[in-house]
């Protein structure tokens, strides 16, 4: 559906964070084990220190047994041998320490036995250092050679201990260096994730916000176009209703409540509900509409009626159609519309027609007495007035035979009004065939038709070349006899009536007022006289019904020939002027669609 | 009743014009024997009736009581020994319905009752010296319709 908004972004969001949230994880670990390192390093160092000072603690165990041994054999006070005793503790409680502190470096276990021994060696030449130079026990000799073997001995301890020290010193550079490494390389890397992490996380907050803004833009709309769509629903007296059919769940909207006569969710609608609603004699219709709507997916409209609940009857049309959204659930949307109104309007429509035609036929009797019945006993007159013969008229009075003139004559008009009167009915009433002729054709017939009087009056007609139109053939030409005829008849005494028609195509909107303006092109033929004329301020209504100009003693006449005029144009879907200036002529101009 | 005389048969309710028709037959100098009836139901009795002559030619109004011209115009159509017999329509009508019908129905000719004596005197010494197997031959919708030169 394409007027849901496009938020897949969501997704991208989704792996943005998902990959921050990593490399966050990544980092604190990273924190973590660089935190525990510098824990072990300086352990490390501790460790290094604490047996840098044990080795210490021992050597300085035996300086002091050394420097008290010295004491004692100088002076022979007993009681410079006092550290000399205590040292040999001290010598042995440092060991332990440094054997539990070396205990997971075997070199250093060897260094240490090895030192264990010399030390032990240099305890067994301090006894004997001491034995020889006792006075009961004193041999010079023995005494120098252990006093200088000490000597040596002492500087073999300290190789030792500095030797260790060494090592230890070593390893803990080696160590530390290693240490170093990793994290002289961790800072640069870390914070680089970090700014990385950061920025993944400042796009997903851009992308958030954007997201937040047009969603508050499309909810602002979607606002709007709900309202408008309930109240266009309640302008328009449509309703529409959601099913689905997964969940069977039913939706009206606020109108269709109203339009069934309740107020918006005032009931839960269900799978029967709307059938209720439906008028007993529609209900049968209605359920197989929706039978059919399931089945093919579409309803074509269909009409009925339901009641509401204070008995009034509505006139519903409805609509539905079968959608299946993205998820795959089928959805049945509908659409009812109250046509009550306009179902009333065309009963009314129906009855006026009927009258209408109720009244045509009427007319269509009219027309038959016209044509039959009323020219019966007209027919009579005359024929009886014709068989008054000329021996008649002999023996009659003057008056009597003026009379009777007179009654011919009123008979004769009432024959022509008659007739006049049945052409114009006909115009509308008869069939209105169309076909495409040269109206050429058609004026050269109302010509001959009118040969005798053109002849009489020494006419001279005129024609440009005429279009070929589709039109009711005897009808156009009916209209070229009424219009010549007319200029015929109303023609200078001592002017040779001439007439000329000429056309032209012309643009409806040149004609706003009086062109239908469906219609693009339009053929303008004027017939323009040199006859009497006419005073311009009759141009429209010479052409009503039984309206006339001239006495008919001056112009015999019914005042019908223009009413038909604008008849026929008027069955083409055209229109008809004229105008004038008295004693000079009249134009007229017939305007017929292309 | 002259033997050689051509049987004439006028088929109209109308009184006036059963006097207009005889007087014009008297006035023409040709040898008719002229009958009149004076609606359909009387004209089909008369055609039906083996006891009378079946007329040369067959004047016939539209508009009759108790069967129309049109009805009587269909039925001797139908039977076998009258749809020979020549007939022409006489009417006050002119509508094109009218002429039309009868004409598919197989009328000879359609006269327009005349408003003049002297015009109905030409129309059936017209009608009567015509010679009908030439006209008939050669009718068509433009000359069905009788107009006087």
């Amino acid at each position: 559906m394409k007027w849901i908004p496009n938020f897949n972004s969501s997704n991208s969001l989704r792996v943005i964070f998902v990959i921050a949230v990593f490399i966050l994880l990544f980092l604190s670990s990273i924190a973590y084990k660089h935190n525990q390192d510098l824990n072990e390093s300086s352990k490390l160092v501790m460790h290094t220190y604490e047996i840098n000072i044990q080795l210490e603690r021992l050597m300085s165990a035996i300086k002091d047994a050394e420097t008290g041994q010295r004491g004692y054999i100088i002076t022979r006070n007993a009681r410079f041998l006092t550290p000399y005793i205590y040292s040999r503790d001290k010598v042995n409680t440092s060991f332990i320490t440094l054997k539990k502190l070396t205990a997971d470096n075997p070199e250093q276990q060897k260094n240490l036995e090895k030192l264990f021994k010399l030390i032990n060696q240099r305890f067994v030449s301090f006894e004997n250092c001491l034995k020889y130079s006792d006075p009961k026990t004193y041999d010079k000799r023995k005494l120098d050679n252990h006093m200088f073997g000490g000597r040596i001995l002492m500087e073999n301890i300290r190789f030792k201990v500095d030797e260790m020290n060494d090592i230890e010193k070593a390893y803990l550079k080696k160590r530390l260096k290693i240490y170093d490494a990793e994290i002289s390389l961790s800072p640069l890397f870390s914070i680089s994730l970090f700014l990385v992490a950061l920025s993944f996380i400042l796009l997903a907050y851009r992308q958030i916000s954007r997201d937040f803004e047009r969603l508050k833009i499309y909810n602002k709309k979607l606002l709007i176009s709900s309202g408008l769509i309930a109240e266009s629903e309640t302008i328009g007296k449509f309703s529409t209703w959601q099913w689905d059919l997964d969940t069977h769940k039913i939706d009206y909207s606020d109108n269709q409540y109203r339009l069934l006569g309740f107020e918006p969710g005032s009931f839960v609608p269900e799978k029967g509900t709307f059938l209720n609603f439906v008028h007993q004699d529609d209900k049968q219709t209605v359920a197989e509409s929706m039978d059919g709507i399931i089945e093919k997916g579409t309803l074509p409209f269909v009409y009925y009626k339901i009641v509401r609940p204070d008995h009034e009857i509505r006139y519903f049309k409805s609509t539905g159609k079968l959608l299946t959204d993205q998820q795959g659930s089928k959805i049945l949307l509908g659409i009812n519309f109250d046509i009550t109104d306009e179902h009333l309007l065309n009963i009314e429509l129906q009855e006026r027609n009927k009258e209408l035609e109720k009244s045509n036929k009427e007319l269509a009797s009219f027309n038959h007495v016209a044509s039959h019945d009323l020219q019966e006993p007209l027919r009579k007159i005359q024929t009886f007035i014709s068989r008054v013969s000329d021996a008649d008229k002999a023996v009659m009075s003057e008056s009597g035979k003026n009379y009777i003139t007179k009654i011919e004559a009123s008979a004769k008009r009432m024959r022509v009004l008659i007739d006049d009167l049945l052409l114009f009915s006909r115009t509308n009433t008869t069939k209105k065939e169309f076909i495409k002729v040269n109206l050429n054709e058609l004026l050269s017939n109302a010509e001959s038709e009118l040969g005798e009087v053109i002849e009489e009056k020494k006419a001279v007609i005129t024609a440009s070349k005429l279009p070929k139109l589709s039109v009711i053939p005897y009808q156009i030409e009916q209209l070229f006899i009424n219009l010549i005829g007319n200029s015929l008849k109303y023609s200078r005494p001592d002017v040779a009536p001439e007439v000329t028609i000429s056309s032209e195509k012309v643009n409806a909107a040149d004609y706003p007022e009086i062109l239908e303006q469906t219609v693009k092109k339009f053929h303008k033929i004027t017939f323009t006289d040199n006859g009497m004329g006419f005073d311009p301020q009759f141009k429209e209504t010479i052409f009503i019904l039984f309206q006339r100009l001239h006495s008919k003693t001056d112009y015999p006449g019914t005042g019908i020939g223009l009413a038909i005029c604008k008849k026929i144009v008027e069955n083409h879907k055209g229109h008809i002027t004229a105008d004038s200036t008295l004693d000079q002529g009249s134009v007229f101009t017939v305007f017929l669609p292309d | 009743m002259q033997k050689n005389a051509l049987n004439i048969l006028l088929a109209d309710d109308d009184e006036d014009d059963r006097l207009f028709f005889k007087d014009a037959f008297e006035e023409i100098k040709i040898q008719t024997n002229v009958n009149f009836v004076h609606d359909g139901m009387q004209l089909m009795d008369h055609l039906l009736n083996p006891d009378n002559k079946l007329p040369d030619i067959l004047f016939l109004d539209l508009n009759m009581p108790k069967k129309t011209g049109k009805e009587c115009l269909i039925e001797i159509k139908k039977t076998e020994h009258l749809k020979n017999i020549i007939i022409a329509i006489y009417s006050t009508s002119s509508s094109e319905e009218d002429i039309e019908d009868t004409f598919i129905q197989g009328a000879n000719i359609y006269i327009k009752k005349p408003s003049d004596f002297n015009t109905l005197k030409k129309i059936i010494n017209e009608v009567v010296t015509v010679n009908w197997h030439y006209h008939t031959s050669g009718l068509n919708r433009d000359n069905f319709l009788l107009r006087l030169k």
